[in-house]
């Protein structure tokens, strides 16, 4: 993992040293993008008052544990109480991750049901918690999760973190094959900044082909369809999920110093189609 | 505390050689403000320029050396070997000492202090920081208990407030004791300041992040305690350094009422009234606050009139004060009594909050009150009482006395003025011998004292008879017709007035037979005011007569006053020699109003006997 880091690291530090020397350039092939006509086909802009629970329209808890703690040993409780899910009132949603003891609450919410697409572009401007043990995520599943189950359903992670790590940010996707501790992924760090101080744009970028990862509009990712080791499973609606995860099998556990409570502040979540 | 620096003499011609280097590509028209160096190294693989080392005072001064064997990843050539002594080491109690330029850095570009380190043990390092110059040391800030395994790992040291550090000179420094008993040795390597843009979330304090509310005083002074900053490492987990109060920037929402200064003492200068003092760290507000809820004016407690002859003093501005341990012991783990101590206009006064007990401890020597008779006290509630408060006194004996146990009612009315209790020892239940007094303790009986101050706490022998007159004043000659009288037997008096109004005052009033005559006394007067039922009209007459008496009192005044209130003191002799009788012509009192009169006031020192208080043709 750590050597997979380190490449990516080294290979975004050749792009941005390439910009440096020929900023008037075609970038790279790597960062050669084709034409695009973006139509938004769905957006929340989370502009509801200080203390407004997501609209339902658009959103469906996940509560609980789940099984496993949601199948990665997560040792959060999912609310849907305002304290750990609601809007700020100053255009944010918050996800609070709380602290009582040795048990923790924080929400989870998906467009399952309410909201899925094929293809386009997916985004959401987040600034995320820190602190050992903490897991944020802006990640998506594909909508024929309750038909053929998950990993043959594919899962694509537009934004991870841990909170160990407020600097580095991961995009990967599952799919049969490859899967849990062994997906397609890649780590994007800032360099002397964190994703936790300030807002940052995630997106990708999905066609039939390929799906593009970006931070801040930076394509630190491209996955082919022939990158896969296993079946290409990203040819089918997906729905969105936002969530705060305290422990677990990817992250850790929260340690004494794990400063509580920990807030995910989401300014919107848009999605696109390309008109082309 | 004996400066190192001759061992790494070899250093200093490196250093040279830099400015020269420096010098010969400086053209005349660069020539700008004076600025100081920004480099950001202390030690790397060796001691950066111009550093120099101290050990401090009480410390094994050989802690520190150069070491050429264990560096960090053995990629450097030297780290800094750090031997903590074990306890009892007759060379010193600890490690500790401070690396400092003698020409200031300029640091404001990076925010961290970082470095490499190991230890031959796991550890807690008491003290690691910067900022410590053997001078000032304006800004210090230091990380208290640092955690250090066995392995190399990075140590990150946030600086609060970079853009002060214009011209640091103190730039590492570490103190450390034996843990449990036994010294081991800690490694340092590649210390330098960083700019790593990965600290974020900064949180400042100010009394630990308390908001604090605080009855006071005019005069009272306290300084602003608790002060840190808070990072989120690049590692997620937060670190505080304990800083000193150059980082902030105080302020006092009302500067009638309370000060600060730029090293966070506060000092009330008015009231009544409420201040609330704040303060930011580069602009950042900082967390907690003090409310400072200033009732104007102090009262002293009055001043103790009994000769120091016949006093054994614990706490006094007014004797010599035997040697005391202290006057907080906080027992544990029992005890929640803190001390918040202050001084006003030169008198210092003890203050206990979060009372529920406390003792003062005198055992060096011990006292022997054999001679002794009573044990004064006076003490101030602050806060208002909320039903009557039992206050017990216990006075221990290191000896064969044992522990004398006394408690009296503090009724309700009795809060937020001085009280003085003036207690027999004989009086202290279980007391035997007090040839060797050590303790004395005070215990809140009914858990509904908050706080209190005390002050003039002292042993003193009252077997003489308490001064005071042999004979009744004279009684008074002047036609009945002619008078209007206050206080006396000798006439009918007006009905309803009060003698002991509360204004405040400190002095006990209390009436007295002297030969079968009723007479007024004042003891420990500081100021005592009498109120009439209704005001009364004298400018038909002529005097005020009053009989007094006093063998104490070096200061007497008499005030009559009406509604403003005006009112003119005029001055008494004293001490008197037998009865003093005086008429003062009321024109004394001028401006007061004699048409409209509503109270008669005493103020000065000492105890006083009045009697026939009146006003005549």
């Amino acid at each position: 993992m750590l050597s997979i880091e380190r490449h990516i690291l080294s290979v975004a530090l050749l792009l941005l040293g390439s910009m440096v020397f020929f900023p008037g350039c075609e970038v790279d092939e790597f960062q050669k993008l084709d034409e695009r006509n973006w139509q938004l086909t769905w957006s929340d802009e989370f502009d509801g008052a200080a203390g407004e629970s997501p609209d339902p329209e658009k959103w469906v808890y996940d509560l609980g544990r789940g099984d496993n703690g949601w199948g990665n040993e997560e040792l959060q409780v999912y609310t849907d109480a305002p304290e750990n899910i609601s809007m700020d009132g100053e255009g944010n949603l918050v996800i609070t991750a709380l602290q009582s003891g040795n048990s923790y609450t924080s929400a989870r919410i998906k467009t399952l049901g309410r909201f899925a697409q094929q293809y386009g572009r997916f985004e959401a401007r987040l600034k995320t918690p820190y602190g050992p043990g903490l897991w944020p995520a802006f990640w998506m599943m594909g909508a024929n999760i309750e038909t053929v189950s998950w990993p043959q359903c594919g899962e694509i992670d537009i934004m991870e973190l841990r909170g160990q790590e407020p600097h580095i940010i991961h995009g990967s996707i599952h799919g049969p094959g490859y899967f849990g501790g062994n997906p397609i992924t890649k780590g994007y760090s800032l360099d002397r900044a964190r994703f936790d101080n300030e807002f940052h744009l995630f997106a990708v970028e999905w066609d039939e082909d390929k799906i593009d990862f970006f931070v801040d509009d930076f394509l630190y990712q491209r996955i082919l369809r022939d990158d896969v080791p296993g079946e290409w499973v990203f040819n089918q609606p997906f729905f969105m999920l936002l969530n705060v995860a305290v422990g677990g099998n990817y992250v850790g556990f929260p340690t004494a110093d794990t400063p509580f409570p920990q807030r995910m502040t989401v300014d919107y979540v848009r999605v696109y189609q390309n008109a082309n | 505390m004996k400066i190192m620096n001759n061992r790494f003499a070899k250093i200093l011609p490196l250093s040279v050689a830099m400015v020269l280097a420096f010098s010969c590509e400086r053209e005349l028209d660069d020539l700008q403000p004076a600025e100081y160096p920004s480099n950001p190294n202390v030690f790397i693989d060796g001691f950066s320029g111009g550093l120099e080392y101290a050990a401090f005072g009480g410390s094994v001064p050989t802690a520190f050396d150069v070491d050429n064997e264990v560096t960090y990843l053995n990629t450097s050539e030297t780290s800094m070997r750090f031997e903590v002594p074990d306890a009892g080491d007759p060379r010193g109690a600890y490690a500790g000492g401070a690396f400092f330029t003698t020409v200031g850095r300029d640091l404001t570009e990076y925010d961290a202090l970082t470095f490499w380190a190991k230890a031959s043990k796991a550890a807690n390092i008491d003290v690691v920081g910067f900022g410590n110059d053997l001078g000032e040391a304006r800004h210090q800030a230091s990380v208290s208990g640092l955690a250090i395994t066995t392995n190399w790992q990075k140590y990150i040291i946030p600086l609060p407030d970079p853009s002060r550090l214009t011209a640091e000179k103190g730039l590492f420094y570490y103190s450390e004791g034996p843990e449990d008993g036994r010294g081991y040795t800690f490694w340092v390597d590649e210390l330098k300041f960083e700019k790593l843009g990965t600290l974020a979330h900064p949180k400042h304090s100010m009394l630990n992040g308390e908001d604090q509310v605080e009855t006071s005083f005019v005069g009272v002074s306290k300084r602003i305690e608790g002060l840190s900053s808070t990072f989120n490492l690049p590692t997620g987990v937060n670190r505080t350094v304990g800083v000193t109060p150059a980082y902030f920037e105080f302020a006092s929402s009302d500067e009638s009422i309370a000060v600060v200064d730029g090293s966070g003492v506060v000092t009330v200068v008015g009231g009544p009234g409420t201040a609330e003092i704040t303060a930011t760290v580069g602009g950042v507000a900082a967390e907690g606050s003090l409310t400072i809820e200033s009732v104007g004016d102090f009262v002293n407690a009055p001043t103790p009139v009994i000769p120091q002859d016949n006093v054994i003093s614990l706490f006094s501005e007014a004797y010599m004060n035997e040697p005391v341990d202290y006057y907080n012991g906080f027992w544990e783990p029992f005890q929640t009594t803190l001390s918040a101590d202050f001084e006003v206009n030169g008198d210092r006064v003890l203050n206990y909050t979060d009372f529920n007990f406390v003792g003062i401890q005198f055992t060096s020597p011990t006292i022997d009150a054999t001679a002794m008779t009573h044990l004064h006290i006076d003490i101030y509630l602050p806060n208002p009482l909320a039903g009557t408060a039992r206050m017990q006194l216990e006075v221990v004996d290191f000896g064969s006395g044992g522990t004398g146990v006394f408690a009296t009612d503090i009724p309700a009315s009795q809060a937020q003025q001085w009280i003085s209790l003036d207690v027999p020892l004989s009086n202290f239940a279980g007391l035997g011998s007090r040839a060797e007094l050590a303790q004395v303790i005070f215990v809140d009986v009914n858990g509904n004292i908050p706080g209190f101050y005390a002050d003039n706490i002292f042993f003193y022998d009252d077997s003489t008879p308490p001064t005071m007159p042999a004979t009744a004043a004279p009684t008074p000659t002047h036609p009945s017709d002619d008078v209007l009288s206050i206080f006396s037997e000798a006439y009918p008096s007006l009905e309803g007035t009060d003698f002991f109004p509360n204004w405040g005052q400190a002095t006990v009033v209390s009436e007295v037979a002297i030969d079968g005559n009723n007479t007024l006394k004042y003891t420990g007067l500081n100021y005592q005011g009498i109120q009439l039922a209704e005001a009364q009209d004298v400018s038909d007459m002529a005097f005020l007569h009053i009989d007094y008496w006093t063998d104490n009192s070096a200061q007497l005044n008499v005030f009559l006053i009406s509604p403003g209130p005006v009112e003119t003191p005029v001055s008494l002799t004293v001490p008197t020699s037998g009865w003093g009788s005086v008429d003062i012509p009321l024109s004394d009192f001028s401006p007061v109003a004699l048409d409209n009169l509503i109270q008669l006031k005493f103020d000065g020192n000492g105890d006083i006997f009045l009697d026939n208080i009146y006003f005549r043709k």
